[in-house]
């Protein structure tokens, strides 16, 4: 069995996701207990050419599994190929076309799952991980049976491992092995509609200002804009306010929506319902701004504002601004 | 257009949870629901089946016995006929071992669609659908805010990164539906009474043609520990000032941890 540790590159529109630059990191760390190499699994547009430049971020090698745009869950046969009998651990972003290709390799190879963890180690030789589970109620450890096969296959929150920068290495780069025939490549983009307004995305944020029912209207988002912008962050909604048509669905964080864990999230007129809660419950700071001096989100936040969001936004912008010199 | 929903019976939301000593979930001693991303899988079918698009809906589950109780809440709120997997062999099963399962059960259903939720509320893997798809070799469709069945082919809209796709692949197919579809309904007492007589059938590992050494004690992953998160700092609060002081305020505090 090799010790490699490999991991998921998502390529869109000639750049890497920002999860294929943490994954590197996280997998030349595995790497390095291990005594293996990271190796990346590079797809979707711009994996050819992109690929080698992922050995700055800590992938030994890279393994194209092709450069087209197309569905996701159609470079499975080619993730499977690759990822056969050549590693101790597969890392998979936890995020819908990451859990799509993870779960294919799961199904095909019949290997180990874990995840979504936020963390990973190998101990004793197979890869050993940490998982809050039962929306937040417990942690558990987990690792693969005796004699399990691999590798195991573990998704990964965003910001579970920060990317290393500066490095100056290149990853050698290889074409995948040949893949068998496979009914998971007859999915196929039929219609692709543009949304009115270009969108962020919101698990490569490092800092979220989110809006829910309180925000009270599509209006209602430019103060936490304002306040976004200031902080150097991105906007983010409860499904409340996505519902209700004041933000587009991309930015819901939530169970149905993104599972965020930036640096910093504030929640501005935002109650903390659990299925909001399991998609922000892993940020390191959470900043609270609620007229309800009940809500359940004081509960879990750092620190509990209450207050008038729509003065106290505004307020917060313009000292910031004024810190920053701005 | 037959439809097969897969649906889990998952602790109630906000239920005290927990593991029991040998470390696996404790199901016995809490309420327990559909999960409610499945309800939207449930409704989505249903909606087919208003349609005239799909002939016949088929639920399957796989759990304990009392999993049962979960399989009667789906068929009153509409569809045919349910299935139950349940085996001693199946306790503790990981997600490789439920997806085994499932694919097994439905080599034999045989359906069109094979549709599940999202996610389930407990364990958010996600992972089940796409291994199903791989195991059985048919395509997925995934993440669908909604499903359409028509000329022998699905599809599914699903949010892309700068707008939404309509992705779509020939039958037969796994699908996974978002909680966009539409609220699922609520059980009339018509059809609770009419759930009573529906058909639902339990099957052994056995029956689905699998063997208990197949399933290599119905998990390749184990945990070792099971503990509460870790006590977080009690939250400050910032009460009955005026807005620009608490700007102040909330200033220092992001200051003093350099988030500015």
């Amino acid at each position: 069995m090799s010790n490699d540790i490999l991991f998921l590159a998502e390529f869109a529109a000639g750049t890497p996701a920002r999860s294929a630059l943490e994954l590197a990191t996280g997998a030349a760390e595995l790497a390095s207990q291990s005594g293996g190499s990271a190796v990346a699994l590079a797809y979707g547009s711009g994996a050819a050419d992109g690929a080698a430049a992922l050995g700055a971020h800590g992938a030994a090698r890279a393994v194209v599994l092709g450069d087209e745009d197309r569905p996701a869950i159609t470079y499975a046969p080619a993730l499977v190929a690759a990822t056969r009998d050549a590693g101790m651990a597969l890392l998979a972003p936890a995020t819908p076309n990451g859990r799509d290709l993870a779960a294919a390799v799961v199904g095909s190879l019949h290997v180990p799952a874990f995840g979504p963890v936020r963390a990973a180690r190998v101990v004793d030789g197979v890869v050993e991980t940490e998982q809050a589970t039962l929306q937040g109620a417990v942690v558990t450890t987990a690792r693969p049976v005796d004699g399990a096969p691999s590798p195991s296959v573990v998704l990964v929150l965003a910001n579970t491992f920060t990317p290393a920068e500066g490095g100056s290495g290149s990853a050698e780069v290889s074409q995948a092995p040949a893949a068998g025939d496979s009914a998971l490549t007859r999915a196929t983009v039929a219609e692709s509609h543009e949304a009115e307004a270009k969108v962020v995305n919101l698990e490569e944020a490092s800092i979220i200002v989110a809006g829910g029912r309180g925000v009270a209207s599509e209006e209602g988002f430019a103060p936490l804009r304002e306040l976004a912008s200031a902080l150097g962050g991105a906007v983010g909604a409860s499904r409340a306010a996505a519902d209700a048509g004041w933000i587009p669905y991309q930015l819901q964080i939530g169970q149905t929506g993104k599972v965020v864990k930036p640096a910093l999230y504030i929640g501005a007129g935002i109650s903390g319902a659990i299925q909001h809660r399991v998609g922000m419950q892993t940020a390191e700071h959470v900043v609270a701004i609620n007229k309800d001096p009940d809500a359940p989100i004081g509960e879990f936040a750092d620190l509990f504002v209450v207050g008038d969001l729509f003065q106290i936004i505004p307020a917060l912008t313009d000292e910031i601004r004024r810190r920053k010199g701005a | 257009v037959k439809i097969v929903v897969c649906i889990k019976q998952v602790p109630a939301t906000g239920a005290d949870k927990r593991y029991t000593d040998d470390l696996t979930l404790d199901r016995a001693s809490v309420d327990a629901i559909i999960n409610p991303l499945d309800e939207y899988a449930i409704e989505q079918a249903l909606r087919l089946a208003d349609a005239g698009i799909a002939d016949s809906v088929t639920y399957l589950s796989m759990g304990p016995d009392q999993a049962a109780e979960a399989l009667r809440r789906a068929l009153a709120m509409g569809g045919d006929d349910a299935v139950l997997v349940t085996d001693a062999a199946l306790s503790g099963a990981d997600e490789w071992a439920t997806a085994r399962v499932l694919a097994a059960a439905l080599d034999k259903l045989a359906p069109d669609v094979a549709l599940m939720g999202m996610a389930s509320d407990d364990a958010r893997g996600s992972l089940v659908p796409g291994a199903v798809a791989a195991m059985r070799d048919v395509p997925l469709l995934s993440y669908g805010s909604e499903l359409q069945v028509a000329d022998g082919a699905a599809r599914v809209r699903r949010l892309s990164a700068t707008g939404f796709d309509w992705i779509t692949a020939p039958l037969p197919v796994v699908a996974t539906v978002t909680d966009q579809v539409g609220e699922p309904r609520y059980a009339s007492l018509k059809g609770i009474m009419a759930a009573k007589r529906k058909p639902l059938e339990t099957w052994s590992l056995a029956d689905v043609g699998l063997s208990a050494d197949e399933l290599k004690g119905a998990a390749l992953t184990v945990v070792t520990d099971a503990r509460p998160p870790e006590e977080k700092a009690p939250t400050e609060r910032i009460e009955n000032l005026p807005a620009a002081e608490a700007a102040t305020k909330i200033a220092d505090w992001l200051s003093a941890r350099k988030l500015i």
